[in-house]
């Protein structure tokens, strides 16, 4: 079993430093968009590298369309992971999506986790009555069906929207990546997660976070960080990137690894 | 001459008979003169069940889906069709020569191959595929059977011409032709059993899995992920009561309830079957709100009673049942907010029943927040043991997969483009990159589609491709390139042509695309798994939903679409409907096909060979752009030349004697480094040895005059390294020359690099310049330095780690001078780059890849210093120091007149001083260019030496921030690069240990150079204005001209400002307003108005003030202002006038 998801969803350990870190991609991606990252990191850290189950580089086949219908799968998927690795604490950085997933995770089994650090993370992407998500439900339902009605366009669209920042490169590499999701999942996964809310799961995390936000992020209001700040159980700091869009690992990759390299001495103070 | 039909018929059996007699049909419908082998095609293709139809699908070219192809082959047919001459009716056309002659030929064919005829005989009896020729065949053997019929036909160049165009091979129909398919399914339909594997995440029978599980499956089994995780908790030994957190919580709780009520507990275990659900939310609620104890009472005894059966059948041996407990929102037990004192004996009522009956009873409730929870277990701190329960957060609900929610659509917005590649076969094993070949190919079917449509719709020659070629990788590109030369021919057609022909191409172009993108896949995939059956997808059984879907979308075309579809409806529709459409839009179009079409379906059958063979193997090569400019950042000469080239341009005509001089002053500078460079260029700065020193020297010391210890020291090192290496000349002889320049002056520092590019390599464009700290430094906006190195940060390193920046720039450059300013705050990874540099003469990237450095100058640079020098440049206590100057800002200085009565402390003041003024000021007059009247060349001329100090310091002649943010700036500076790396300074000892020569800046005498300007802009003040008028400068002003002092690389340059832009401003300030000993004179930074780069001549703003202002308005409209500004320098100005203000002033007696 731990084989099997191991190699279905990509997994793969680089270095050979004892602390352990988890990179998570968000949607739309797949791990290379750590690409950059990994290098600054693999000589202090081991890292472990997966894909979710709905990233364009794992067999569409194992997309179970009953099964993944809350993050709670992909929750599952990843703590299967860390197990048959054997990994008993590790850091863990979640962009977007996986952030939600690793607040799951660690709400389920706090003591894997001695740092979140959650990268463009947002409880609920819907807004409510008193919290802005950023989304109203009708502008969802108009970017579903746009997917549903042309997948390229939309991706075409929505990818330099998403990457922000003028890096040509890093529009082309979320393009592709985007591209390699079948647009059924694609539009099936975005569809589980506007529909997740983890506003009121926030207050049992346990593990202290790191809220990692660039200055201008069209899927993520300023506020949606602080929310998280003042939510999530654990000891929570935010760091505001001084760059645009929804993923400076891709844009900034210098500029997030350092404040990455912050956020993760500080919890070996605790 | 043409043979009469009858005669031809005696030659064939029925079957032939009947599609010779349908090829007749089609000449005569056609109005031709004869029959010629290209009617009998076009029959034998018409007919249904047409053996030569079912030969070309087993021909076909696999990298075409099939219906496309017999389109073309029908286009292509029908377009050969057009071309014949059309003559009046006749009867029966008469046979042609040529077909008759095919016909002759087959029956020779018979007689000489009988053997053939019994196979085919046998075959044909088998698999009823030839409908029963059988027997007509025996009865007379010369007769010719519809086979060898249909293989001379073929024969016929024109015949097997038109089969090329569209993609077939004559020769392989042929081959199909003679040897039918074994199998006893239909062959056409065998194609299409196979499950379409991409519409569903299942597996194949390896896997065992079963089933066609479509995405929104799940509401008819009646559970969803939440209800499978609320059973997970409840089956577990203890924490088995779920309480459900979360904002969806609520809906998941009734989900779960409802779903267990119906008696669908499939989600749940054996153990769990036949579990009772009882709710006590609506009575919690009134006993909550209105103290009605009463229900809940009676709930909770009908609870007892069914509990005890339970357990009693426990007893018994029966192995199922239980209660759940459903409690509903945990938010009902509060009133208002308050957990009031009866909600406790509910729950201490709720913790014994639970006591009592642990193993056959189950909690179950939902909370919105964990507060709440947290609430409520303050109060009840045992609760969770009590009760048992399991915090679940639920995440979201199922029920917004409900509702609107078309499948169809969904559905065609993943059907590939064809069903020629093959399906991943192996579970087990997935393969990387597999799966890319189906989206991928989805992808480029919807690319192809769009394209169409837009085409269709717009009939706009714009290619969706050539964007959309950005995301594919470089070797696809090829492709697009490719097809759309041939989509140029096309749009030299016209009309219907064009638009058909480009459909087709656009067709071939992601055939191409998608078929690039499945070869590797395909063939990586066939060398893993060998033994992996290969289905070939070809069809999906949505296709009535698709062509619904589609023929909705577009119902103008639609009718047009389907009656065209008619004669190939029998043929299962492949996947690939849309092409379809598209193809079936062309066939309309068939009738008016000129013969450019046939250009076109040739390209098309071509082209992909070509194509394949010009594939470049260059995988996936992003194109790398950097700008070169920013590796000067700061005003380095190479920028002052590019300024100058810039002035030069724009003020082609108004060459003067000062520019002049000014360009012959760069001219013989760099007429100097040409000479210099000129001997070391070709030589890779080798043979750079003999008066190595003293040019070098001399060029140095020009540059940064100020630094001549440094200067002489960064000469020394330099010359000396280079004789040293340049002795020994062996290959393993390290060339790289490493120094490290400590201490202030930042300028220099630069300045001496970029002088070092010059004179060693012949340009400073050889100086790559990188701040290691500037990429998390939080920078003021618009100040001098910063929004240049902001800039620099942006366009340089987004998406890249600085030591591949660095390593790129090395490859381009591999002769030039490095530049690493702050080398104690680089990041992990530029360390370890620097490191291995430093010993191995190799500069690694982040992939490990590594650029040799030999002949390079790698210059570091850092502002720690060790030990006594530290102190000594803190000890001395400056007015203006570095930092400060740093924060210079780029902001316009105002000249504001003002009256001495305004201010009664200045009012004994005379002279000039520096002094701080109110930024407040600055903002509430009215700006007015200076120079705006007799705008002379001879003035321009000065002019635009102001300009270029401003130039030259990079738009300079601006504002500075206020002396608190520097101080603030400073200190995060500071705390900056202590978190930074705890670590650094050991690394740093220990990398400048190694480095070949450390160099020690002093720091730049700013007190010394403010004191030398204030003296001038005063004497500037009394020569033009009077001793008796006093002048205030701002300390920003200050700062900001001290900046771009040290900035400014001519001599004087500041001067000439001070003289020819100052003091002019001086005197018309002084001829206009007639300043007197009433009035005070203030140089103030005008606050946020910043200086543009491109229009630098705005830095001249004078300001008038007070009792001048409202006679400047009356004399000066905005609308002459600006005419004045637009002459003056072809722009416009930016005039900054507070109307309310001005009313004010006008007010005033």
């Amino acid at each position: 079993m731990g084989n099997i998801l191991l190699e279905a969803l990509n997994v793969r350990v680089v270095g050979s430093a004892e602390k352990i870190l988890v990179l998570g991609h968000g949607f739309g991606t797949d791990q290379s968009v750590w690409q950059r990252i990994v290098p600054l990191f693999t000589p202090d850290y081991r890292i472990i590298l997966y894909d979710l189950v709905c990233a364009g580089s794992v067999n569409p086949d194992y997309f179970d369309f009953r099964r993944y219908t809350t993050l709670d799968a992909y929750v599952d998927d990843l703590l299967n992971i860390l197990d048959a690795l054997g990994v008993d604490l590790c850091a863990y950085v979640g962009h977007s999506v996986s952030a939600m997933i690793g607040i799951l995770a660690s709400i389920r089994r706090p003591e894997l986790f001695s740092k979140l650090i959650l990268i463009g993370a947002s409880p609920s992407f819907l807004n409510d009555k008193d919290y802005h998500g950023g989304f109203e439900q009708g502008e969802i339902e108009k970017v579903f069906s746009a997917m549903e009605a042309n997948y390229k366009a939309w991706v075409n669209g929505f990818a330099p929207l998403a990457v922000g920042a003028d890096v040509p490169t890093a529009v082309r590499e979320f393009s592709r990546t985007l591209f390699n999701m079948r647009p059924d999942i694609s539009l099936f996964v975005s569809r589980t997660v506007f529909n997740t809310d983890l506003r009121g799961v926030l207050g049992m995390v346990r593990v202290p976070c790191c809220v990692v936000q660039t200055a201008k992020d069209v899927s993520i209001p300023a506020s949606v960080a602080e929310y998280l700040r003042t939510h999530l159980g654990g000891r929570t700091t935010i760091e505001i990137l001084k760059t645009e869009g929804h993923l400076p690992h891709m844009t900034a990759p210098a500029l997030l690894a350092q404040v990455l390299r912050r956020a993760l001495s500080h919890h070996s103070e605790f | 001459m043409p043979t009469p039909v009858t005669a031809a018929r005696q030659c064939l059996t029925e079957e032939s008979a009947r599609a010779l007699d349908e090829a007749v049909a089609v000449a005569r419908r056609r109005s031709h003169a004869q029959t010629t082998s290209l009617h009998a095609v076009s029959a034998l293709l018409s007919i249904p069940s047409s053996t030569l139809r079912d030969a070309c699908a087993r021909a076909r070219s696999i990298a075409y889906p099939s219906r496309l192809q017999f389109r073309a082959l029908e286009l292509s047919v029908g377009v050969s069709l057009d071309r014949l001459p059309s003559s009046k009716t006749v009867e029966d056309p008469p046979i042609s020569n040529s077909l008759m002659a095919a016909i002759k030929r087959s029956q020779a064919n018979q007689r000489r191959h009988p053997e053939s005829y019994h196979l085919q005989q046998l075959h044909s009896n088998n698999n009823n595929i030839n409908n029963a020729t059988g027997c007509s065949q025996t009865a007379a053997l010369l007769k010719v059977e519809l086979k060898y019929f249909i293989l001379s036909i073929l024969d016929d160049p024109i015949v097997s011409r038109v089969f090329g165009e569209a993609g077939f091979r004559s020769c392989d129909i042929k081959l199909a032709l003679v040897h039918p398919p074994v199998t006893h399914v239909s062959s056409r339909f065998s194609r299409t059993r196979c499950p379409p594997i991409f519409l569903c995440n299942l597996t194949d029978s390896v896997s065992g899995q079963v089933g066609f599980n479509f995405p929104f499956s799940c509401q008819e089994d009646g559970f969803d992920e939440n209800c499978r995780r609320i059973g997970e908790v409840m089956v577990k030994k203890s924490g088995k009561s779920p309480l459900l957190v979360g904002v969806c919580a609520m809906e998941a709780l009734r989900g779960f309830t409802e779903s267990l009520t119906r008696g669908k507990s499939g989600f749940l275990d054996g153990d769990l079957a036949g579990l009772i659900v009882i709710s006590i939310e609506k009575e919690v609620n009134e006993f909550v709100t209105e103290g009605n104890e009463e229900k809940l009472g009676l709930k909770m005894k009908e609870m007892k009673g069914i509990l005890e059966k339970c357990t009693a059948s426990v007893g018994g041996g029966g192995g199922g049942g239980g209660v759940v407990l459903n409690f509903g929102d945990l938010k009902g037990l509060f009133l208002e907010g308050v957990l009031s004192d009866s909600v406790s004996s509910l729950v201490l009522k709720l913790t014994g029943l639970m006591e009592v009956y642990r193993r056959k009873l189950w909690l179950i409730g939902a909370v919105e927040t964990v507060e709440i929870y947290r609430k409520f277990s303050d109060k009840f701190p045992n609760i969770e043991i009590d009760w048992d329960l399991h915090l679940l957060p639920i995440t979201s609900s199922k029920s917004s997969f409900d509702g609107a929610h078309s499948k169809s659509s969904l559905m065609k917005s993943f059907v590939p483009f064809g069903g020629f590649f093959p399906t991943p076969s192996d579970f087990r094993s997935p393969l990387s990159g597999r799966n890319q070949s189906i989206t991928r190919c989805n992808l480029c079917n919807e690319k192809y589609e769009q394209e169409v449509a837009a085409i269709l719709k717009v009939g706009s020659t714009v290619s969706v491709a050539d964007q959309h070629s950005e995301n594919l990788p470089s070797w696809l590109r090829m492709a697009a390139v490719d097809t759309s030369k041939g989509e140029d021919v096309a749009k030299t057609k016209d009309g219907e042509t064009m638009l058909s022909a480009k459909v087709l191409g656009l067709q071939k172009k992601w055939d191409d695309i998608c078929q690039r993108l499945h070869h590797m896949p395909a063939i990586y995939k066939l060398n893993l798994t060998p033994a992996g059956p290969q289905v070939p997808i070809v069809g999906a059984p949505q296709f009535a939903t698709e062509k619904k879907q589609s023929s909705s979308e577009d119902p103008s075309i639609n009718e047009s679409r389907f009656p065209s579809q008619s004669p190939s409806t029998q043929i299962p529709r492949t996947s690939e409907a849309e092409n379809t459409n598209f193809q079936s839009r062309l066939l309309v179009d068939v009738s008016s096909l000129a013969q450019q079409t046939d250009k076109v379906v040739r390209g098309f059958t071509h082209q992909p060979q070509q194509n394949l063979s010009g594939r470049n193997p260059s995988l996936f090569v992003p194109p790398v752009t950097t700008d070169l400019k920013l590796g000067t950042m700061y005003a380095s000469t190479s920028q002052e030349s590019n300024n100058l080239k810039s002035l030069d341009h724009k003020e082609r005509l108004q060459r003067g004697s000062i520019s002049a001089e000014f360009d012959a002053n760069t001219k013989n500078t760099s007429y100097q480094f040409a000479q210099s460079s000129s001997c070391s260029g070709l030589a890779t700065g080798e043979q750079f040895d003999q008066g190595d020193y003293k040019s070098i020297r001399k060029v140095l010391d020009e540059k940064v005059g100020w630094q001549d210890e440094a200067v002489n020291s960064v000469s020394q090192a330099v010359s000396q390294l280079r004789r040293s290496y340049g002795s020994c000349r062996g290959i393993s002889c390290k060339g790289d020359i490493w120094l490290t320049f400590l201490g202030p002056d930042r300028v220099g520092k630069r300045r001496i690099a970029s002088a070092l590019a010059e004179v060693l390599f012949g340009s400073q464009e050889y100086l790559i310049s990188v701040d290691l700290s500037s990429q998390d430094k939080g920078s003021q906006s618009n100040s001098i330095f910063e929004c240049q190195e902001l800039n620099g940060y942006d366009v340089k390193f987004r998406g890249k780690t600085v030591s591949d920046f660095i390593a790129a720039e090395v490859r381009k450059k591999p002769h030039s001078v490095i530049f690493l300013e702050n080398v104690d705050e680089a990041d992990y990874y530029v360390r370890h780059s620097l490191d291995q540099a430093i010993r191995t003469g190799k500069f690694p990237d982040s992939h490990g890849r590594e650029i040799g450095i030999n002949n390079m100058v790698l210059i570091t640079t850092s502002t720690i210093t060790k030990g006594n020098t530290t102190v000594f440049f803190e000890k001395k206590p400056m007015k203006f120091y570095e930092e400060r100057i740093l924060g210079a800002k780029s902001w316009q200085i105002q000249i504001v007149v003002g009256s001495i009565s305004d201010d009664v402390s200045r009012s004994n003041v005379t002279g000039t001083r520096v002094t701080k003024i109110k930024e407040a000021s600055a903002s509430a007059f009215v700006n007015k260019r200076k120079l705006i009247d007799t705008v002379e060349s001879s003035e321009l001329e000065k002019t635009d030496t102001g300009e270029r100090v401003c130039k030259a310091s990079r738009s300079c002649l601006d504002l500075n921030l206020p002396v608190e943010d520097t101080d603030e700036d400073l200190k995060l500076g500071e705390s900056d690069s202590e978190s930074l790396s705890e670590n650094s300074e050991g690394w740093l000892e220990e990398f400048l240990s190694q480095v070949d020569k450390k160099i020690l800046f002093k720091p730049f005498d700013f007190d010394g150079l403010a004191n030398k300007i204030v003296k001038e802009v005063s004497s500037q003040f009394q020569r033009t204005v009077g001793s008796e008028v006093p002048l205030e400068i701002d300390q920003e002003v200050m700062v900001q001209i001290l900046a771009a002092a040290w900035l400014s690389e001519r001599k004087g340059a500041v001067e000439d400002w001070l003289e020819k832009v100052l003091g002019r401003s001086f005197a018309e300030a002084q001829q206009k307003y007639h300043l007197t000993s009433q009035s005070v004179v203030q140089l103030v930074a005008c606050e946020g108005v910043v200086v543009n780069e491109q229009a630098p001549e705005l830095t001249g703003y004078l300001l008038f003030s007070l009792p001048a202002l409202p006679r400047f308005i009356y004399n000066l409209t905005f609308l002459e202002l600006k005419i004045a500004f637009k002459d003056w320098k072809g722009k416009m100005l930016l005039i900054l006038c507070k109307l309310s203000w001005c009313d004010q002033l006008m007010n005033r007696p």
